[in-house]
């Protein structure tokens, strides 16, 4: 039995989200073991943010980063073993971030499978919102970012919120 | 054994923190936040006086800041990955 | 209910134990003794925010290890900057510099310390922690194989730089 975790915009929230690409991957859905859906628009982000401790460093740099954001939105999956997904059931997605609003920025990769993009959408001289690709051979991460964002303050924040979740099983290895 | 985890061992062995370390460390606990249960007991009195409707929009709150906060993570995990791969290749 | 001095989970104890891992993790880090106790200080205050989540001296091991990997991360973020080997700073070994000569362990410290991020890091847990690959895999929430592939990459770059300043086993042998 798959282990779904769908995370559904709030009620409270208008529905009408300004996503700049369709988001839909329903067919690498049905392959994962666990997928996450994230939609957050302008409103609810505000909403959001009067919620974030300004003493506490990450949420106070979360607050400066979101000013100039208009939505967050994004689709994560997992997968129980590689080659469970292919590189063509991410031209849906990629074929959006082919039109003339957007262009590629960055584009990494490792031996390991390891896969990153990251396109800009740009209005005039303006930067308007980015799209993230990033693949590994049991994980995709598709992100959108609507309006005006910090790439450098938003790594910053890479994956250290709070307190780590680790099993009380863990062993130190050395004997203090 | 490979000479140079030999010496890579040697050279990344435990060190002791600056002498009082630990006296610094305990002086700055008492003075901070005393633990979560006093934040949690605290938090709870807000959400009580606040009325239940209160409660309800704190509620909606709070959860809209987790979903916020594992979206960004989501999202700065591969940016940062990127910087490492470009700092590595520029190096 | 067991006490937190019964489980051996009491925040006095715990700093004492766990000081120098923590505080070694930040250093060998970020190359700088007055920001790792910065860090090494904040990693304990935030063991004491969240004391209560804290089962077994085991999970506190573990649990201080990871956070204080993340705030030696990101610290290093903050300051933008990675140490440079700067090997023209680094004093020139004298001829003849053998195993176990702190010469060398000073330059392989510095020379770790000018890694990108993730390799360093990596560096630093399997020799001074002396973890596996799938315990560094789990700490830095990386694949397993990127994990080796660091090593193997940080290995082979350090004694490739080795043997150009002329130091390595086959100028030891003979």
């Amino acid at each position: 039995m798959k282990r779904l975790l769908i995370f559904a915009c709030l009620a409270l929230a208008a529905m009408a989200a300004p996503q700049q690409f369709q988001l839909n991957l329903d067919s690498v859905a049905a392959k994962a073991s666990e997928h996450v859906d994230v939609s957050l628009n302008a409103s609810t982000l505000q909403f959001a943010a009067k919620f974030l401790d300004a003493n506490d460093p990450d949420e106070a740099k979360v607050k400066k980063l979101l000013v100039g954001i208009e939505g967050i939105y994004v689709r994560h999956f997992n997968f129980k073993s590689a080659g469970a997904w292919s590189q063509a059931d991410l031209e849906p997605v990629r074929a959006q971030l082919h039109g003339p609003e957007w262009s590629k920025i960055v584009g990494t990769g490792s031996e390991d499978g390891e896969k990153a993009e990251v396109w800009l959408r740009t209005s005039g001289n303006k930067s308007v919102g980015v799209a993230i690709v990033a693949t590994q051979p049991k994980e995709i991460t598709v992100v959108n970012i609507a309006g005006n964002i910090d790439l450098e303050t938003l790594s910053e924040l890479g994956g250290h919120f709070g307190v780590p979740k680790v099993k009380p099983a863990d062993k130190p290895k050395k004997e203090e | 054994m490979d000479w140079l985890e030999d010496e890579l061992r040697r050279a990344l062995a435990r060190e002791d923190p600056p002498d009082g370390f630990a006296e610094r460390v305990m002086a700055r606990s008492a003075r901070g936040p005393s633990g979560a249960r006093r934040w949690l007991a605290a938090a709870a009195m807000v959400v009580v006086a606040a009325g239940a409707a209160g409660a309800w929009r704190q509620h909606q709150g709070y959860e809209a800041k987790r979903e916020m906060m594992l979206a960004l993570r989501l999202a700065s995990t591969p940016i940062n990955r990127i910087q490492s791969e470009v700092r590595g290749i520029t190096q | 209910m067991l006490t937190e001095v019964e489980t051996g989970c009491d925040f006095r104890s715990l700093v004492l134990r766990h000081q120098a891992t923590v505080f070694s993790i930040a250093l060998h880090f970020l190359r700088d003794r007055a920001t790792a106790e910065e860090v090494a200080q904040e990693v304990f205050f935030s063991l004491h925010r969240n004391l209560h989540q804290i089962e077994t001296p085991a999970h506190a091991a573990a649990w201080l290890r990871k956070v204080a990997v993340q705030r030696s991360i990101d610290e290093g973020r903050r300051r933008s900057r990675r140490p440079q080997v700067a090997l023209a700073d680094v004093a020139e070994p004298a001829a003849g510099i053998r195993p176990g000569d702190p010469l060398l362990s000073e330059l392989l410290r510095k020379l770790v310390a000018s890694l990108p991020e993730a390799p360093r890091m990596v560096m630093v847990l399997r020799y001074q922690e002396d973890l596996e690959p799938a315990e560094i895999a789990a700490a830095l929430e990386m694949p397993v194989a990127t994990v080796k592939s660091h090593l193997q990459r940080s290995l082979a770059l350090l004694r490739g730089k080795l043997a150009r300043r002329g130091v390595g086993e086959s100028e030891w042998t003979g």
